[in-house]
């Protein structure tokens, strides 16, 4: 038993509550979620250590059991993604009351913040498949009201889009939960990982396990089921689409992450070689994608999608190495995701245009962009001795060490594509002429600039300090591979 | 067109909006053990609030019940989390209960659970997100 | 005696499974005519007829489980019908159900 385990959920909470209340004074709300995220950061900071020092924090809700009770279970891997999360937050928030209207911060942007984070967290740290859902609930109703937030036609038609796909995996999400229930007959999922192993039952459990991998697809913008994602994270205001793109689709990989390394782990020849496949096309058609476009925005959302492959290629192979590449990647990506938004939306705000044909010449007024913009894609393309490299090189390691050489090729020949995609808003937006359509009095960067270089440095920090990072991946990995260690921490027998 | 004669809707509705919300609390109250607690009770009183206003319009309910419903939301998430934390101070996990029994004036004995307060925290929120939703809806100033 | 008692017992499970079949039956027809229309006016009724109807299925339940849990729920349909109906009828009436000042 212990309470700290809930604390990165319920903190946030308590703020998105209480801004809620102080909606009406915008400046003292501004200033308390500052406040607010910034020691939220440093608590999880000092718990995230407390974790790495002495194993994984478990609270028990309600003082009932394991097996019985709803649990939080902060493990390496949740503390791990909830201290990204937070430090994305923190930029997040930085940068929000230069980039949105105080009238759309009125409409309870703050609250709505801090439940997303709650939801996030939630979901890091819940260890019952149920309370997944409900977290996941959670991260949709505040990303709902975030989406909408500003009003306009474009965006009510995208957020209507982007509710109806998500309703509809929530639907199938909680329908499988059920069909779950039916075979092993708990949702906890220690329990379910130690009884999936008991009962016997291949065949249902594999079709089970592929339907809980089409609702986590359809969050995470896995190849089939990519379609809805560009337009609904472009729309709204970049603050909002720096938090999409860092934490949205990342919580569906985390949550296939978790199913399927810790319960549907009896069939790996079907279930795992179909990501692989899959995570092919993923990177094939989001990078497509990417190069397809001249909008600077459309270009930064549909590299997300290659990104996902990434992470799900490591899940496919299945080995340690390719593990602690994911997992190294999802933290990675996450950071990386949140600073390109925030860069694409101040770049498109001081161009006051986010067509890549009406810009250019850029560097003369903004050279601490262009160079963010420039860290950032060789980042972003994993370019040694930046973050990407880590991780993509720990899943070629691991693709080339089970023989899978096609998805080894196919990813090298998609990072090279990435850069050249986000090269080109470098060479076409920052170089060549000024163009004429630009307005010509250069716009005060500076606090866009601070939140983006926070985020960028961690990036830069998380390549150039592989070195001591490594070790705590790997170890993760390790922890991941073996459910034995996480049904033993939470069931104790 | 002739001005609509209501009297009929107006009369019945002063009668039953009340034993609606009676109805409600009974809800309420009747959710530790039995069917209902803060989820159909909130609905029930919302539905009573839902049929003045169908009856009186919303101008004149907004002078009776002077009442930003979006601030109820926040109140009743705050209650409903806040009886989660209370747990912390007695050194128990989060979302910890207790029940006692009290010798209460007209009822007699009564067992009073602090889960009665998380509900009550529920029973808040329904009640806002319910009008907000509808009361938006039914505003057609655009 | 006990014969009289198992025999009217099977009477009302009987009679109560064959109620449900019944009410059933009819919900679908009145889901046809809400569908269907003609007119507004139909559709209103045939709402109000389900709601009353599923009072009804409420209430054999409560004799066919042999409980007393189901009168709450009886009494909630009976007023969330009341307020449908009453909100159907000023729609069809006036087109607004919640006006601003009705004086």
């Amino acid at each position: 038993m212990s309470n700290l385990a809930i604390l990165p959920i319920l903190i946030p909470f308590i703020a998105g509550i209480l801004l809620a209340f102080l909606n009406k004074h915008i400046p003292l709300v501004r200033s308390l979620a500052k406040i607010i995220t910034v020691a939220q950061l440093l608590f999880v900071s000092w718990l995230c250590y407390l974790v790495y020092q002495s194993g994984s924090i478990i609270l028990e809700t309600g003082a009932w059991k394991a097996p019985y009770g709803i649990i939080i279970v902060a493990d390496s891997l949740a503390m791990t993604l909830v201290l990204t999360t937070n430090i994305v937050a923190v930029a997040c928030v930085f940068f929000a009351p230069v980039s949105l209207t105080e009238k759309q911060e009125r409409f309870y942007f703050y609250p709505f913040f801090f439940l997303l984070i709650t939801g996030v967290s939630g979901a890091f740290l819940t260890g019952d498949l149920f309370n997944l859902f409900v977290f996941f609930e959670v991260l949709l109703m505040a990303s709902y009201g975030l989406i909408v937030l500003g009003n306009g036609k474009v965006q009510l038609r995208e957020s209507l889009k982007y509710v109806l796909i998500n309703v509809f995996s929530s639907m199938l999400f909680v329908t499988t939960i059920a069909f779950l229930y039916a075979i092993v007959g708990t949702v906890n999922m220690a329990q379910i990982a130690q009884r999936v192993q008991e009962v016997d039952q291949a065949g249902i459990l594999t079709v089970i396990g592929i339907l809980f991998f089409f609702v986590f697809a359809t969050k995470a913008a896995i190849f089939p089921l990519y379609y809805w994602l560009p337009n609904p994270y472009i729309v709204p205001n970049p603050v909002v689409s720096a938090l999409f793109g860092a934490l949205l689709t990342k919580v569906g990989i985390y949550a296939i992450l978790r199913t399927f390394t810790l319960i549907f782990v009896h069939d790996p020849n079907l279930t795992h070689t179909l990501f692989i496949y899959l995570a092919a096309l993923t990177m094939i058609f989001g990078v497509i994608g990417a190069l397809s476009t001249h909008n600077i925005k459309l270009i930064v959302a549909y590299n997300i999608i290659p990104a996902v492959g990434f992470m799900l290629m490591g899940i496919g192979l299945f080995t340690e190495t390719s593990i602690s590449g994911t997992l190294y990647y999802l933290v990675h990506d996450m950071i990386i995701k949140g600073s390109l938004f925030l860069i694409v939306g101040a770049i498109a705000y001081v161009a006051g245009t986010s067509d890549l044909r009406k810009m250019g010449g850029l560097i003369h007024h903004y050279p601490v962009l262009g160079w963010m913009l420039f860290i950032a894609s060789l980042v972003l393309a994993g370019i040694p001795p930046f973050s990407g490299f880590i991780g993509k090189l720990l899943l070629l390691q691991g693709g080339v060490a089970q023989e899978e050489l096609l998805i080894v090729i196919t990813g090298l020949i998609t990072s090279l594509l990435i850069l050249f995609s986000m090269i080109r808003i470098f060479v076409k937006g920052f170089w060549g002429e000024k163009s004429d359509v630009l307005p010509t009095k250069p716009v005060k960067t500076a606090p866009f600039t601070w939140p983006i270089a926070f985020l960028l440095t961690f990036s830069v920090l998380l390549g150039l300090g592989a070195e001591w990072v490594y070790p705590s991946v790997q170890s993760m990995a390790e922890y991941l591979m073996n459910p034995d260690l996480y049904i033993e921490s939470i069931l104790k027998e | 067109m002739t001005r609509t004669n209501d009297i009929i809707l107006r009369t019945t509705t002063s009668l039953i909006a009340f034993i609606l919300i009676g109805f409600s609390v009974y809800l309420f109250f009747s959710g530790h053990n039995n069917p209902g607690g803060g989820f159909i009770g909130g609905l029930m009183t919302a539905a009573a609030i839902i049929l003045m206003n169908m009856a009186y319009g919303s101008e004149a309910m907004a002078k009776v019940l002077p009442v930003n419903f979006r601030f109820v939301v926040a109140l009743g998430l705050a209650i409903a989390v806040l009886t989660g934390v209370g747990s912390f101070v007695f050194g128990q996990p989060f979302l910890s209960q207790t029940y006692a029994y009290f010798q209460l004036p007209i009822l007699g004995k009564t067992e009073l659970a602090t889960a009665l307060l998380f509900d009550l925290g529920v029973y808040l929120t329904v009640i806002g997100v319910t009008m907000t939703i509808i009361l938006t809806i039914a505003d057609d100033r655009g | 005696m006990a014969d009289i008692l198992d025999v009217t017992q099977s009477l009302i499970q009987i009679v109560t499974t064959i109620c449900i079949v019944v009410i059933s039956i009819s919900i679908v027809m009145l889901l046809y005519r809400t569908i269907k229309g003609p007119t507004n006016p139909d559709r209103a009724v045939s709402l109000d007829s389900i709601g009353v109807n599923l009072m009804g299925i409420a209430g054999l339940l409560a004799i066919l489980l042999v409980t007393t849990k189901f009168n709450d729920v009886i009494l909630l349909i009976g007023i969330l019908l009341f307020i449908g109906t009453v909100a159907l009828a000023k729609f069809l009436e006036k087109g607004v159900i919640i006006e601003r000042d009705m004086d």
